[in-house]
């Protein structure tokens, strides 16, 4: 998780910087008086925005097995997000620059810069780039209050015709193209598959067998594909979208959720908490009905299966990925040293799946179970650890739960000297 | 992140508000200069100054010393160079082919105006027409005699075509109402490439369907010699056409009324009008 560069970042690293590199012989030195500097500036900005924007489409692709390569689909989302940001920033910094490059020779000359007349349509079309870019990320950064996710995901499609208008203003103006149509590809092509392609492709349909209610608000569902099964890792998740008629809320949508049940599991089980409007009407959905689901994405538990025991910290509904690993090593999965399970829960009646984790703790000498009751004990700490597993601080460390309780686990972990590279995360806060 | 957004996109609003109204509110001191209070600047004076130690270059009737900028202009020296002490509003026009120097760049460049180009009479010239001079006027008309032919005076074919873009052209010569020439051709640093007929006819007959053996087929092989011999020749070559002696081996096709060629020429220089067809 703490790894700084994985593979995936390196290659965007380097595409990112393709098309400054081929560029840069044509912009001249960075020296000189201010307005050549600016200018240099202006320039530069403008491609490294544009790069970052195409490149922030191209990691919109979600393929289950794309995301690995950078750490999972959680972070991918991030780092789409960070680079949206940074495209917007830069676009700006660009305009301005180039804007300020040109005072020197008057205000006027500024001015015809960035408003040059109508028959310079390159400027035009960057200027509607600018815009498009404006409606899809305003409700993203919150420039205006927050929208209801669905809308927000229709609007933050405005973003395709923002890169066309980028990459058109760009192949106007730019010396060598080809590393923009490169780009410009990768990122359309990404957008075409999330929106029109995959829906069609990637979602295999299942059908629900069962609802299984574990405590008020928390469901699992128990699925059976009605065609090809699904392969997936412990601790993965799916994009679950019902097509039950009678729901309330969220037919037809897509949310995140983990897997609870085991790889070699022929039902695929999913653990839902009420947190949304779609999460709360799939409480009572019809038995029977079909689902489509995306996946495999995400690596919680990676592909750094460690040598060293293991420490899980669960929580709420965070508990999901665990369940589905405890399931895996009661089935006879994997047998790699030690798993001790901590289940941190506000009190008996939140503790869902507690039964049968410690089923799994008395049949299975490879696995601990210990639960923890806030109400009861307070917030966890390093003495309750240390008495129910004594060498925690040597363990492979994974925590799953609401943000709050992964803040002070972290903080708690690493006071007692652990490495932070030792500690794996995973907090869906904005799927 | 999100508030860092929201600062800097209201920020860039504020900017950008800024400099309009700034420029607004100073428009009177920075009016563009009247024509008529810039020095005149004959060709001659222009000419001058063709060489890295002092450029001038006329950009749309005005002329701008642009020595000191050479070295900052982003392409090589030789790309700016090329165009001193002459007209250089093609090159201005198309830093690309088709794509003109920004509006920034435009600005820059007022910069470095020193006046307006005047012909002899000091009338402003028109671009393109910089070499008429030369064939009119009393001087030229006494100097008549030695003359050279049309056909091969170089000058006075370069000053008819302009300076055409490299590029692949079409063009076509047509006589009442009826296609008799279409010519495809390129140029590549000003000389012809892949000449080629996409039409031949005359009076019905297509020429490029003759067999060997047909009563006009050496028409129609003269037309090939033209194609094949103008490859790789300057573009001012066709004048010679208006000799097809000069071009071909035999031309005695040129002697009935078939095709001549004047047309190929005006074929030619239909493309040259038309302007580039597709780039290169």
């Amino acid at each position: 998780m703490r790894r700084l560069l994985r593979l995936g970042d390196t290659a965007l690293i380097a595409l990112l910087l393709l098309p400054l590199v081929v560029a840069l012989p044509r912009l001249g030195g960075i020296g000189g008086p201010p307005a050549a500097w600016l200018s240099w500036m202006g320039q530069v900005s403008g491609i490294l925005g544009l790069a970052m924007m195409l490149l922030a489409a191209a990691v919109s692709l979600r393929l289950p097995g794309f995301d690995r390569p950078f750490g999972g689909l959680v972070r991918l989302w991030k780092l789409h997000h960070w680079m949206g940001f940074g495209a917007f920033i830069l676009v700006m910094v660009h305009v301005l620059a180039l804007a300020l490059a040109a005072v020197p020779s008057s205000l006027d000359a500024a001015v015809a810069t960035l408003f040059p007349p109508v028959s310079h349509g390159a400027i035009w079309l960057g200027w509607l780039a600018w815009l498009a870019m404006v409606i899809f990320l305003a409700p993203t950064f919150g420039f205006f209050g927050r929208l209801h996710y669905q809308r927000w995901k229709r609007l933050h499609l405005v973003s395709a015709a923002a890169v066309l208008l980028g990459l058109w203003h760009v192949l106007l103006l730019a010396g060598e193209t080809w590393p923009w149509w490169l780009l410009g590809i990768a990122g359309l092509g990404a957008i075409a598959w999330r929106k029109l392609l995959s829906p069609r492709w990637s979602r295999l349909p299942y059908r629900i067998t069962s609802v299984e209610r574990l405590a008020r608000g928390v469901v699992e569902l128990v699925l059976e594909p009605e065609g090809r099964r699904m392969r997936h890792e412990t601790g993965q998740f799916v994009y679950l979208s019902p097509l039950d008629e009678t729901l309330t809320a969220g037919r037809g949508e897509e949310h995140p959720y983990t897997i609870a049940s085991s790889p070699g599991d022929d039902q695929l089980r999913i653990g839902i908490k009420e947190l949304g409007d779609a999460s709360r009407a799939l409480q009572s959905v019809t038995p029977g009905t079909r689902v489509l689901v995306e996946g495999p994405y995400g690596e919680f538990f990676g592909r750094r299966f460690p040598k060293r025991d293991m420490l899980w910290l669960g929580g709420g509904i965070g508990i999901t990925p665990f369940v589905g690993g405890a399931r895996d090593l009661a089935s006879g999965g994997r047998s790699t040293g030690h798993v001790h399970l901590f289940y941190l829960a506000n009190s008996p009646d939140r503790a869902y799946y507690q039964e049968e984790l410690e089923g799994i703790a008395e049949a299975h000498e490879s696995f601990s179970f210990t639960q923890h009751y806030s109400r009861e004990r307070g917030r966890l700490d390093e003495a309750f650890l240390r008495q129910h597993c004594p060498n925690y601080a040597e363990r492979e460390i994974y925590i799953c739960g609401p943000p709050g309780m992964n803040d002070h686990l972290q903080r708690l972990l690493t006071d007692q000297g652990i490495p932070a590279s030792r500690i794996h995360s995973e907090v869906f806060d904005f799927l | 992140m999100n508030k860092i957004a929201y600062t800097a996109f209201i920020a860039f609003l504020a900017s950008i508000l800024t400099l309009l109204s700034a420029s607004a509110l100073s428009q009177s001191g920075d009016a563009e200069r009247d024509d008529e209070a810039l020095d005149t600047i004959t060709q001659d004076e222009l000419a001058g100054h063709d060489g890295a130690e002092s450029c001038w270059k006329a950009i749309h009737g005005r002329v701008y010393d642009v020595t000191d900028y050479i070295p900052e202009h982003p392409t090589e020296e030789e790309v700016m160079l090329e165009w001193c002490g002459r007209d250089a509003s093609e090159g201005w026009d198309n830093k690309r082919p088709g794509v003109p120097h920004s509006p920034r760049a435009e600005s820059r460049l007022e910069d470095y105006l020193v006046g307006r180009l005047v012909g002899e009479d000091g009338q402003p010239e028109a671009r393109g027409d910089t070499s008429d001079a030369a064939v009119s006027g009393a001087e030229e008309v006494t100097d008549a005699d030695r003359a050279l032919s049309p056909a091969e005076d170089e000058r006075l074919h370069r000053a008819m075509l302009g300076m055409p873009l490299d590029g692949h052209y079409r063009g076509v010569f047509t006589d009442r109402g009826i296609i008799q020439v279409n010519i495809t051709f390129d140029l590549r640093d000003g000389r012809f490439e892949s000449v080629d007929y996409r039409y031949l006819a005359y009076r019905g007959v297509d020429y490029l369907e003759l067999e060997e053996g047909d009563e006009l087929y050496p028409v129609m092989v003269q037309h090939r010699q033209i194609a094949e011999r103008l490859e790789g020749e300057p573009v001012t070559r066709i004048f010679a056409l208006y000799e097809p002696e000069r071009m071909v081996d035999d031309i005695d096709g040129y002697s009935g009324a078939t095709l001549r060629g004047a047309k190929v020429i005006s074929a030619i220089r239909d493309g040259l009008n038309r302007g580039v067809y597709s780039w290169p």
